[in-house]
């Protein structure tokens, strides 16, 4: 093609696009020359003017044709028609704007909240960590018959780095808070321990300074720091020459060694479990203290980066031959364990990966059933318009044409449903995430972007083509001449077309009962979970956070002491009716165990060890959560230093060691050989706390009392049980703390109401999202019974009237318009609930005593929805009972 | 009235490019060429031909420009394009080739 010719094709496009009038003006002025030169060589052959006239006419045919024909060839028509088929499509839309409106909101919602999930999924499970190459980050782990994840040992750790073959890189991490001193107002900081290579592992240079390595590991060397880039910004004023100085950490000096970039988060744990994404303040270097020859404690957490062309499966058969080897160099320590390695990714979305691919599945759902319900309208529609398209026909529309035009109407309602999704999903996503759970994986991740307008915009596109060609199809396959001669009466849709369009109906509610049984199974397991008794009563109870430095409070002794003191002064405080303090809070993620004891006159299981969650508690500890006593006593002031060695334990250790509730009297040692002295003697049995409202049953535990314990924590949560409202006594508290040590800070004041509701967040938040899609899909499903009725009883006006006539009763014709809604809905429960079985199982793992196939819930899913479908007929029944027999027959 | 099937749609450009290859007409004058030429055999409707000088104006074959006529009406006169002359070499060559292998099947067979 050359390059005049191409000009002068674009030229020719150009015109007939953009002077449209001008060139239709041309081609009318042609064509009329044409005229006029048939009709004078007519009247040359002899023929009268009026006859000339008309046998050129005749001859030229149908002057539109041609100029349709004209149109097609110069190519442009496509856009010309484009545009034509988007005017008429908005003409028509504003013809019925309540059709219109029904259709593009209920596009909007389901679009909407199709984005809105999806901008969810996108983040949480679509986009990569936020680290190099982040696919090769594994988590390690011990794991054992009783416990499926467990932290290591840092000796045992520290040989697998030596010794392994497939890690690039390993690493141990374990938190350790540490207090702000020196500068302005003292602040508790955020902090995590770490080994060597912790940054290598996850890809991440420090921004100034350096990293720790191995010699910082060594005893001595803890005094050290890396601060986050927001510590650094605003507590050091971005101090440039800051590596090296001093600052006072846990009333002890730390020398600063470099300075994280911005936006370095926590990439999360499950062990005292902080949130993946959660900002960490400091990293402080982990050093090797003690002897390496007593591996029994295990509390550090293993990450590592893999080599390269590694797989998850070969660094797992690496680590098991290194454990295997530990296990002959410490046959006591490594027996029964052994190593788990779990994608990074995997370990931080795999709890939540389920749920939200449920929500997806629903949430798509939904958009079908709306989908269902668009082109269930469209098609009453088409039919109620079918003479207008039939006179289109005729008047030259071909077929592809006619269709065309429809798929522009159905488009433009779905891009409607875009736009308005699109705002919808921006609102939905902020919704969202406040709605998440607190402890949610990658909740900062969840953003509206690009790529869920790139989702939403294709979305809205295919439910367009897909509610609409079922309509455009059948409008095309119109019979003009039946339709035509059928001209004043209403014309009946086809037998084939109202086999669709309550086939689409028996679909809209199959999918919406389906919906239904999910949103009931879960809404049966959180009434469930509520109706479980939480073991303690989380009612007007404030909980806060104390943390004494080791630089001030060296030993045991001394932290034991202030703990004392300052119970004594919480529960002097007016209003309150008891306060308490202990190591651990119910239902915040602890999983620390210890085993390795032995029970006076007890063999433990066979191939397992006597194993228990271990505690400290002061006095009023249990009083003030609620955890009531089921045996013996509480802790009183005796169970001090002078006191004789008392535990209490809880109901489940009771039974699992003692196999009976009254385990009073019942003694236990950490002692290998131990004297009198060393027996701690059970003086009390409390009820049980599971770790999670939804854990399958409670873990053996027991407590010290503070003045008692062998390992005084540094670490307490304060328990006050209020007369009145707790939030009150925040202050009251900070005071009682300052009164005893003006430096100390104290931390995170909670009501424990908000964390026993947080605990229910994640399956209240799935429930809720799929109550509210199963919701909108019932009233979907419902409007789809309704259009289908009312138009199935507007068609047979005449029917009704003639029934009448003969002596029918208003009420046999409601019963029969009931029958044929109801008969519809009926087969749609029947396929729906044999769906909800089949779908059942992707469920399960979201549910709490409650099964699949619960009857209960299938019963009232088929009732509810039985009920619905009839409300929905009852309204077009009640018109076809107020047919006038005279006038029904009179409009033939 | 039905379409032109792809043969007669095709012979069509050809006689249109072949005649418009004598001088500038417009549309009325190349039916009438075409039907005088053929010796009344060849009637071409006006349902076909406009669509193909339409057709082959897109395509970069034909210019039309208005002009008047003998008669002192304007009319929409179609003149072949250096293209144009090209394509109708082509269509010829092409036209040739399959008369002839037609007439060799007819007299063979």
């Amino acid at each position: 093609m050359t390059l005049q010719q191409r000009f002068d094709i674009t030229r020719s496009r150009l015109r007939s696009l953009f002077r449209r009038k001008r060139v239709e003006g041309e081609l009318e002025r042609e064509l009329r020359f044409h005229l006029d030169q048939e009709t004078e060589a007519n009247l040359r052959l002899g023929l009268l003017p009026p006859d000339a006239r008309h046998a050129a006419i005749r001859r030229l045919g149908g002057v539109a044709q041609i100029q349709e024909e004209c149109r097609d060839m110069r190519r442009t028509s496509y856009i010309e028609n484009f545009v034509h088929d988007v005017r008429y499509a908005i003409r028509a839309l504003g013809r019925s704007p309540g059709f219109a409106l029904v259709i593009v909101l209920t596009l909007a919602l389901s679009i909407g909240a199709n984005s809105a999930i999806f901008s969810v999924v996108d983040g949480v499970l679509l986009r990569p960590l936020p680290y190099p190459q982040a696919d090769r980050i594994v988590r390690i782990f011990f794991t054992s018959q009783t416990f499926p994840k467990f932290p290591l040992n840092p000796f045992d750790l520290r040989d697998i780095r030596a010794r392994n073959r497939s890690l690039g890189c390993i690493a141990g991490i374990t938190r350790n808070d540490l207090q702000l001193s020196g500068i302005g107002q003292p602040e508790r900081l955020s902090g995590f321990s770490v080994t060597a290579g912790y940054f290598r592992v996850l890809g991440i240079q420090p921004a100034r300074g350096r990293e720790f390595t191995t010699g910082d590991e060594l005893p001595g060397k803890g005094n050290q720091v890396i601060l986050s880039d927001r510590i650094w910004r605003t507590r050091f004023s971005a101090d440039p020459n800051i590596a090296g100085r001093k600052i006072m950490l846990d009333s002890a000096p730390f020398a600063v060694a470099g300075v994280m970039p911005p936006g370095v988060a926590h990439p999360g744990n499950a062990y005292h479990s902080v949130a993946d994404g959660d900002t960490v303040d400091i990293w402080t270097p982990f050093t090797y203290a003690g002897d390496g020859a007593q591996r029994g404690s295990h509390y550090i957490e293993g990450i590592a980066r893999m080599k390269g062309g590694v797989t998850v499966a070969q660094a797992q058969a690496d680590m098991n031959l290194q454990v295997a080897q530990l296990g002959r160099e410490h046959p006591d320590a490594i027996q029964g364990w052994h190593p788990l390695v779990v994608p990074l990714y995997q370990e931080l979305v795999g709890p939540s990966r389920r749920m939200l691919l449920v929500l997806l599945g629903a949430v798509a759902l939904v958009l079908l059933i709306a989908c269902a319900n668009a082109a269930n309208l469209l098609l009453a529609r088409a039919t109620a318009r079918q003479r207008e398209v039939a006179v289109r026909a005729a008047l030259g529309a071909g077929r592809s044409r006619l269709v065309r035009q429809m798929l522009a109407e159905s488009l433009l309602i779905s891009l409607l449903g875009g736009v308005a999704g699109a705002v919808i999903a921006v609102a939905g996503v902020r919704a969202l995430t406040s709605l998440l759970p607190a402890d949610f994986p990658r909740a900062s991740d969840i953003h509206v972007n690009g790529a869920v307008f790139a989702f939403t915009l294709p979305i809205a596109l295919a439910t367009g083509v897909l509610f609409g060609l079922a309509p455009a199809m059948q409008a095309a396959r119109t019979d003009l001449q039946q339709t035509l001669r059928e001209s004043g009466r209403g014309s009946t849709g086809s037998a084939r077309q109202l086999w669709l369009r309550n086939a689409l109906v028996v679909g809209e509610v199959s999918l919406a009962c389906i919906l239904l049984i999910g949103a009931g199974l879960m809404l049966r397991s959180f009434v469930n979970l509520l109706r479980t008794d939480p073991g303690f009563r989380p009612q007007q109870v404030l909980t806060a956070g104390v943390s004494l430095p080791d630089a001030k409070y060296k030993t045991g002794k001394d932290i034991a002491a202030f703990y004392d003191r300052l119970s004594a002064v919480l529960s002097g405080i007016p209003g309150v009716r008891s306060a308490g303090l202990g190591t651990d809070l119910p239902w915040t993620g602890y999983d620390e165990n210890i085993s390795g004891f032995t029970i006076e006159g007890r063999q433990p299981p066979p191939h397992q060890d006597f194993h228990a969650r271990f505690h400290v508690a002061s006095e009023n500890y249990f009083q003030a959560l609620g955890i009531p006593l089921v045996r013996g006593r509480y802790f009183t002031p005796h169970d001090n230093k002078n006191g004789a060695r008392a535990i209490i334990v809880n109901r489940i250790m009771a039974q699992m060691y003692w196999g009976t509730d009254n385990a009073i009297g019942g003694r236990v040692t950490f002692d290998d050989h131990p004297k009198e002295s060393d027996w701690m003697t059970v003086v009390g049995v409390v009820g049980d706390v599971k770790d999670r409202p939804n854990s399958a049953a409670a873990e053996p535990a027991f407590w010290w009392p503070v003045l008692q314990t062998p390992f005084p924590s540094s670490e307490m949560s304060i328990v006050v049980r209020a007369r009145q409202d707790p939030a009150q006594l925040i202050e009251q508290v900070r005071a009682s703390v300052r009164s005893l040590d003006p430096a100390l800070a104290v931390a995170n004041p909670r009501l424990m109401d908000q964390i026993a509701g947080n605990s229910f967040s994640t399956p209240r938040f799935a429930l809720f999202l799929v109550a509210l899609f199963a919701a909108l899909a019932i009233i979907l499903a419902a409007i789809g019974i309704y259009g289908v009725i009312s138009y199935s009883v507007s068609q047979r006006t005449h029917e009704f009237g003639l029934r009448m006539a003969l002596g029918a009763k208003p009420w046999d014709v409601q019963r029969q318009v009931m029958s044929q809604g109801v008969g519809l809905a009926l087969i749609g429960i029947v396929l729906g609930i044999g769906g909800g079985l089949a779908l059942g199982r992707v469920l399960w793992s979201l549910l709490y005593e409650v099964s699949a196939d619960d009857p209960a819930t299938l019963a009232s899913v088929g009732a509810a929805t039985i009920i619905i479908a009839a409300i929905a007929c009852y309204i077009p029944a009640r018109r076809a009972t107020t047919v006038d027999p005279m006038t029904a027959l009179r409009a033939e | 009235m039905s379409k032109p099937s792809d043969l007669i749609q095709g012979t069509l450009d050809l006689l249109i490019l072949r005649t418009l290859a004598l001088e500038p007409m417009h549309g009325w004058a190349v039916a009438r060429r075409i039907q005088q030429c053929s010796e009344e055999v060849l009637q071409v409707t006006q349902g076909a031909l406009y669509p193909a000088l339409h057709r082959l104006e897109q395509h970069g074959w034909l210019r039309a420009e208005w002009r008047d006529t003998e008669t002192g009406r304007e009319a929409k006169f179609y003149a072949l394009t250096r293209a144009g002359r090209a394509q109708l070499e082509k269509e010829l060559a092409q036209w040739e080739r399959l008369s002839n292998a037609v007439g060799l099947v007819i007299r063979t067979a």
